[in-house]
């Protein structure tokens, strides 16, 4: 595989940059592979990576019904943070940290990761108190947090609504200052070229319309083009993780939700970290190319639409002003939605199934984005030894059964609420 | 923003409603034995559709009735509304 | 300085009032009706900012929503806007505008080597490189390229100006007023519907303002006139202008921004600037015109070259000249209408159009008016650096494959027309799915999917005539769909010039040998050749090629670059356009201010606020208040100097000494009324409901159905089939929705109703153990003894005159008793309790105090109940019926929650019974243990025992049980403490709880 280098860039530049490989190649489906994974997402690409890198399984096919990265990893707000007060979350995570760290050098690919810290605002005493006892979960867990004052947060972030014109005043924050943001399409882009260049087919445009199970055994899929065996099929869609459940008889206790997120125009820098607003659920990050990037609340009822409507947003952009009062004179350049997963208790769930081979990944709620390498970790972990991880072990489908929940909001069941 | 028909208000925005999800989970009855599989299908196994989707609507800054709302998950076109005691 | 590029007498600007404004510094004048380019362009001011990526010179493309580039940093009213465009910003007097992203200046821009480097920048160079050393790229290259991204600058000043927000109703919405949303308007008016005509612009009429058309024996332009003039009378129509419906949403809920007050230099007072309008409309004509794309050519970006259309409008509506020597370059004939309003000027332009032998009657006026074409002719490339001064030209042969010699042709502006894109962005967005149109090289609306229609150019019809057929047509036809009526417009008598095939040529070769740059997305500054590197890298997808080039992700959202985009990628791919696809479109049409999609929601707005009625007796008597939810509790009094810690000190032990007074009005209360009342409460609530007396409460604890506790409260049997049930402050609004679940659709044939009456009741607490007498004193007709009045009783009585109720109810553990009164009577009772209280020491006392007072009594409340526990956690298992079933019942069988080491709350004093424990903490074994450090159990809640003098915490602990004496560590690394401590019961003061019962 071409190398990409400043020296391969300048190379290629007095070649008029004729000569750059494809970052992945365009396969026609073979009769069987060793593993499937459905779905060409962040998480289907990564666990395909981790497979061939890590478990040196490299006859493995993705089914992608789109073009790769067109899910969710391409519609988020790219945060990465592992600031969990649960310890199954926390130390899950924080595998992911340690994986985005290195994953331009590992991927030789610039996926942009950038520690800007992450600033949870709290708005009174009690939610300071909340804060503190989940940045002490994080510090007992080897994670980085800091409690800040009022001052504190000032200091790092001057242009929040320190004002006496406010609704809910800044008491203090919870940072992580590893937290951060990435570039998210480099990160399913960099993923796909590895594991192309490693053997993976990545198949594109083609749609899985129904499974082969014979004897509680998972056989292969069907699709649109084609029928293809495998030994191992790995789920990894997201949103569409009912559909295909579905098609195999299985419920699940998710419900798929629609998020929106904006960006506004693109402005000088003017926002460091990422802060979210404590007195509602809003978070901003300002990116790279200077546009504000903003998301909040679900729209609130099942939706598989990737379509949403304004009051959301102007639920969403009201916070956003409580906390930024700046965004008032900014103009909303784009929106987006995407569908997501919502779990019971707003945990994944990364677990082998009731069918022999079939493995499930899903539930990501709204937090897929920065789980993207942990999660393809343990997966590819997952269906290459048969069995959960220990850092994957509590996102088990019969928590459900048991009452071992991770629920780091204490909503219970109600998904949708904000 | 959706536009529902609450069957004993009429048409009303969004807004008024708050939403109820899955209108097809049936409760056990009370007192009556249930298997852990059948109590933990109703509290946590979710219908999610993509298309038709039968869901509950709670009119709360209105009659503050339940209601029942046929939807495409896809579009989000409403078929049908009718009140929590009939077939929809 | 004087206009040299303005026209005498032509436009529509307002000649008698002069505006003076500043551009860069340097001072110019314009005329009321200008827009900040034209008044630019007629002072000859062509060189406006710097791209993106390359920092060229860019000037002015477009006339209006269009414009990919000319964006300025705008001053008004001691405010500054970043990103306004040039094109849309109308003039005013003393408006100051500056170029973006460049410096130190427009003219020479340190940021222009990039334009030299541009050979190492491709499309996603930067995934490629920047990737060691591992830290420099946060540290190094990223604040870098931060910095020199961006456009404007944004002051972090709170924004001053006012948004507001209108809902409104029509039978009819017409986005877009010209001649087909006129036709359709005035059809549809007349037929009696509620129509609403909304326009982007300032001024109306859209096409028929520049084109040379007449409309039953009227020009174009006065025909407009006329019928709005004519619309604004009725009763039943609403016309706006500066009014763009941006948004397409679901249930044919439109929403559009007015703009009010950014054309004037500030905001009348009482006046927005802005205005949001969601619109709920039964149907929807979408006729929002096309915008002429580019053809594609060398060097497509420098200041000079415009959009044929553009220079019309900027001499017809602006009386101003975008050159005087023009080089018309087209492949169709509505460039040729440019050339004529040239030439009619005394400017002699010069045509080139790509077609061979074209003929139609516009052709041949031009011809007849001695304008000089050139025909298979194309730009090469555009010369001069920031102004066009030549052009590289050169014939095309047949094929469109090769170039002749290149000639060099004098001009200072090239005006370019690629044809007409329908402007499909709201059809798209309704949901409907568009389809190409094979004739006009352009995607059009397909099968409606809400109530829109789409007519005219939008439609991808450009002939006038057919346009107002059908506009007519479509307007008579869906309002009387509507109103049923039938009254019918005859459709006026047009004449037009027929124009004839347009060239379906969008891209010049290079010249061999040559490598110019030519740009698809201006702002973003991509190329062909950036896109070509995309498909050869594999990025084939018109997303993946959207993404990687970052095409058509400008602020203009590519509304000239996106067709060009398909083209291009089609042709590499050798595809249809219609299989490549276009990415979709959402919502906004154009950047929409956030603060006009907030409105009014600002400030202490931003959420309701609710307040008691005693809030203002707490404010004039020094209350701090907290947050609970929307509603403001007093969290202490304070006297002198007090702070949190001691004025809450001292309510507590006046509350344990003598009597305190709390409002507690924010406790949600329900009224569950009818014969099986007790029955649902009984299986609401874990606990027995069936044989509770008329006149006594009790405590209860309901689940969700997952086995977590959901919420607490009292609930009091008023009479026979009337309780008054009270929750939480938090969960209040929760709880009637649940119970109203239950109700409706799982037990509809219990006869029960419940209604909030949480505003209904203001509620005070009195505490203490000298409670009973102050409530003697308040209620001197009633026997307040144990007996009269036992712990749970209830009793109905009047206070001086007033209807109340009273509860002998305990949160702090004391001797306590809860008046209510209505809402209204509210203060009337405080002011009684605090005045004759005033001889037992009342005090009253906050939330704070009242923390302080259960947390020592080991009562368990919304930190211990955090939607994480169960009943058995919280010491509540006695309150779990084994007998009856209750919601959520079935879900306490589970593993975990029946696991012997389930967690459980206890108390928590620290060894050296002095250092507060943060609420927060973690208990451990071992304070050092290496990470990660085993977490046995977190403080939920600490206060400072007013009992024992020493502090005192309640903890979540595993195995809580059987943990009672042991000694454990107390973690708070945020803020570096670690506490030894001892574990024991939760209750810490009157464990056997008398003291209510006294």
């Amino acid at each position: 595989m071409q190398k990409y280098s400043v020296f391969s860039l300048i190379k290629n530049a007095f070649k008029g940059h004729k000569d750059w490989e494809v970052a992945w190649k365009d396969p026609t489906p073979k009769a069987e592979y060793e593993v499937i994974i459905i779905g060409g997402g962040g998480h289907g690409l990564a666990t395909a990576y981790y497979l061939a890198k890590e478990h040196n399984i490299t006859n493995v096919a993705i089914i992608e019904k789109g073009w790769i990265g067109g899910g969710n990893v391409g519609r988020n707000t790219t945060i990465l943070r592992s600031n969990y007060m649960h310890d199954e979350n926390g130390m899950f995570y924080e595998k992911g940290m340690d994986l985005w760290r290195s994953m331009s050098q590992d991927l030789n690919f610039n996926v942009m990761y950038s520690p800007r810290g992450i600033i949870n605002l709290a708005h009174s005493d009690a939610q300071m108190n909340a804060y503190t006892r989940r940045g002490n979960s994080m510090r007992l867990n080897g994670i980085d947090a800091v409690l800040l004052g009022r001052e504190e947060v000032k200091k790092l972030v001057p242009m929040l609504d320190f004002s006496e014109n406010v609704r809910f005043p800044i008491f203090g924050g919870l940072m992580q200052p590893s937290g951060g943001t990435a570039r998210h399409d480099a990160v399913a882009w960099g993923y796909a070229r590895q594991a192309d260049s490693m053997g993976v087919d990545i198949i594109q445009h083609c749609e899985v319309t129904g499974f082969d199970v014979a004897n509680g055994k998972i056989k292969g899929i069907k699709t649109s083009r084609g029928n293809i065996k495998a030994k191992k099929i790995g789920l990894c869609v997201a949103g569409s993780t009912s559909i295909l459940a579905e098609m195999l008889n299985i419920t699940l206790p998710i419900e798929t939700h629609l998020l929106q997120a904006c960006v506004s125009e693109p402005i000088k820098p003017i926002l460091d970290h990422v802060v979210t607003f404590g007195a509602g659920h809003f978070y901003c990050s300002q990116s790279d190319k200077g546009e504000m990037v903003m998301g909040g609340d679900l729209d609130g009822y099942n939706s598989y639409a990737q379509r949403g409507n304004l009051p959301t947003l102007q639920h969403v952009l009201t916070e956003g002003i409580a906390m930024l009062p700046f965004l008032s004179k900014l103009k909303m350049l784009r929106t987006w939605g995407g569908i997501m997963d919502m779990s019971m208790d707003g945990s994944p769930i990364i677990d082998k199934t009731h069918i022999d081979g079939l493995y499930l990944n899903c539930g990501w709620c709204y937090g897929g984005f920065k789980a993207t390498p942990v999660s393809g970790w343990t997966f590819a972990h997952t269906i290459a030894q048969d069995r959960v991880h220990e850092l994957n072990a509590g996102f088990s489908l019969n928590r459900f059964n048991t009452g071992n929940l991770i629920d780091e909001k204490g909503l219970g069941t109600k998904t949708w609420i904000s | 923003m959706l536009h529902i028909k609450c069957p004993h208000c009429g048409l009303r925005s969004q807004n008024e409603f708050s939403y109820g999800g899955d209108g097809t989970v049936k409760r056990p009855d009370l007192n009556k034995e249930v298997s852990d599989k059948e109590w933990d299908t109703f509290v946590y196994l979710r219908k999610s559709p993509r298309g038709k989707h039968v869901e509950l609507w709670h009119h709360i800054s209105g009659c503050r009735q339940w209601i029942k709302v046929e939807r495409d998950t896809a579009t989000h076109e409403i078929f049908k509304t009718s009140k929590v005691n009939e077939d929809i | 300085m004087s206009e040299e590029f303005r026209l005498d007498k032509i436009g529509l600007v307002n000649r008698d009032k002069k505006i003076s404004f500043k551009f860069n510094g340097k001072k110019y004048f314009g005329y009321e009706g200008d827009t900040l380019a034209s008044a630019l362009i007629a002072n000859g001011v062509h060189l406006i900012g710097r791209s993106f990526k390359y920092h060229r010179p860019r000037g002015f493309f477009g006339a209006g929503v269009d414009e990919p580039y000319a964006m300025v940093q705008l001053y008004r009213n001691n405010e500054t806007e970043p990103n306004v465009r040039a094109t849309e910003q109308e003039l005013f007097e003393g408006l100051e505008a500056k170029s973006l992203n460049c410096w130190p200046s427009v003219n020479f821009d340190i940021g222009a080597i990039n334009n030299f480097l541009n050979k190492f920048l491709p499309a996603g160079f930067y995934y490629k490189t920047f990737m060691w050393p591992k830290s420099f790229w946060y540290k190094i290259y990223e604040p870098f390229i931060r910095k020199a991204a961006g456009f404007g600058v944004v002051s972090t000043k709170h924004d001053n100006e006012r948004y507001e927000h209108k809902y409104e109703y029509c039978d009819l919405l017409i986005t877009g007023s010209g001649p087909s949303g006129l036709a359709s308007a005035y059809a549809a008016a007349k037929n009696g519907a509620r129509v609403i005509l909304a326009e982007d612009k300032s001024r109306f009429g859209g096409s028929l303002l520049t084109s040379e058309v007449s409309i039953g024996n009227q020009n174009g332009k006065d025909w407009a006139d006329n019928i709005i003039a004519e619309l604004k009378e009725m009763p039943n129509v609403t016309v706006k202008n500066r009014a763009q419906v941006f948004g397409y949403y679901d249930h044919n809920m439109l929403v559009m921004s007015e703009r009010l007050s950014d054309h004037l230099p500030k905001s009348k007072k009482y006046t927005p600037k802005q205005r949001l309008w969601y619109i709920r409309a039964k149907e929807v004509i979408i006729s929002t015109g096309s915008i002429e794309r580019p053809i594609v050519f060398g060097n497509n970006d420098t200041p000079g070259v415009v959009l044929a259309s553009a220079a019309k409008e900027y001499l017809k509506v602006y009386g101003v000249l975008v050159g005087k020597k023009p080089l018309i370059f087209t492949n169709n004939d509505s460039a040729y209408e440019t050339a004529i309003e040239f030439k009619k000027n005394n400017i002699n332009p010069i045509i080139l159009d790509t077609r061979k032998n074209p003929e139609s009657e516009i052709i041949s006026e031009a011809k007849n008016m001695g304008i000089e074409m050139k025909f298979s002719y194309v730009v090469v490339a555009a010369k001069g650096y920031k102004k066009v001064n030549f052009a590289e030209i050169a014939n095309i042969s047949e094929d469109k494959k090769d170039l002749g010699k290149i000639e060099n042709i004098n001009c200072d502006c090239i005006c370019v027309s690629g044809f007409w894109t329908p402007t499909i962005h709201l059809a798209s967005q309704s949901g409907n799915k568009t389809k190409f149109n094979e004739e006009i090289d352009a995607f059009v609306p397909g099968k409606s999917k809400q109530n829109e229609t789409t007519v005219g150019s939008a439609n991808g019809i450009f002939s006038l005539e057919k346009t107002l057929i059908t506009a007519f047509e479509k307007g008579h036809e869906i309002s009387k769909k509507i109103t049923n009526k039938d009254n019918k417009i005859s459709v006026p008598q047009v004449s037009e010039k027929k124009f004839t095939q347009h060239d379906k040529f969008w891209c010049v070769p290079l010249p061999k040998e040559k490598n110019y740059k030519r740009f698809l997305d201006f702002q973003n500054d991509v190329t062909v050749s950036d896109v070509e590197l995309a498909i050869r890298e594999g990025y084939r997808s018109i997303e993946h090629v959207k993404r990687y080039t970052t095409l058509g992700m400008a602020t203009d959202q590519g509304k000239t670059s996106n067709l060009n985009g398909l083209q291009l990628v089609s042709s590499i791919e050798n595809k249809i356009v219609p299989s490549v696809g276009h990415t979709t479109f959402r919502p906004p049409y154009t950047p929409v201010s956030i603060g006009a999609i907030v409105g009014r929601e600002i400030g202490k707005h931003s959420k309701p606020t609710r307040k008691s009625p005693m809030h203002s007796w707490h404010e004039k008597h020094n209350a701090v208040f907290v947050d609970a939810g929307i509603w403001l509790r007093p969290r202490y009094y304070k006297k002198g100097n007090e702070g949190l810690f001691e004025a809450s000190k001292r309510e507590a032990e006046n509350v344990r000494k003598n009597v305190g007074v709390c409002d507690v009005t924010t406790l949600g209360k329900i009224d569950v009324k009818g014969p099986d009342a007790a029955e649902f409460l009984n299986r609401v609530y874990t606990n027995a409901w069936l044989k509770l007396p008329v006149g006594k409460a009790r405590y209860g604890v309901m689940l969700r159905e997952d086995g977590i506790v959901m919420d607490d409260g009292t609930t009091t049997r008023i009479s026979e089939h009337h309780y008054h049930m009270t929750t939480t402050t938090a969960q209040a609004a929760n709880v009637l929705s649940h119970l109203e679940y239950y109700l409706q659709i799982v037990w509809p044939e219990l006869n029960v109703n419940v209604v909030s009456t949480t505003e209904q009741w203001a509620g005070a607490a009195i505490a203490g153990p000298k409670s009973r007498n102050l409530l003697q004193k308040l209620f001197p007709d009633i026997n307040v003894s144990n007996e009269g009045l036992p712990f749970m009783g209830y009793l109905e009585s009047n206070l001086f005159g007033i209807p109340a109720r009273i509860f002998r109810i305990s949160f702090s553990g004391e001797l306590a008793y809860e008046v209510n009164v209505e809402s209204d009577n509210g203060n009337f009772m405080w002011e009684k309790i605090i005045e004759i209280g005033k001889e037992f020491a009342i005090q009253p006392y906050g939330t704070e105090a009242l923390s302080t007072l259960r947390i020592e009594m080991g009562h368990v409340a919304g930190s211990e109940l955090d939607g994480r526990t169960i009943p058995y956690d919280n010491g509540l298992d006695g309150l779990v019926s084994k007998k009856k079933d209750f919601i959520g019942k079935r879900s306490l069988n589970r593993k975990a929650f029946i696991a012997k080491d389930r967690q459980k709350v206890v108390g928590v004093v620290p060894l050296d019974k002095k250092t507060s424990i943060p609420e927060g903490s973690h208990l451990v074994k071992d304070a050092n243990a290496i990470l990660p450090n085993p977490k046995l159990g977190h403080i939920s809640a600490s206060c400072w025992s007013v009992e024992y003098n020493n502090p005192f915490s309640l903890a979540i602990l595993k195995d809580g049980k059987n943990m009672i004496g042991k000694k454990l560590f107390a973690l708070c690394p945020v803020k570096n403490k670690s506490i030894p401590v001892e574990i024991v019961s939760s209750h810490y003061v009157d464990p056997k709880g008398e003291r209510v019962r006294s």
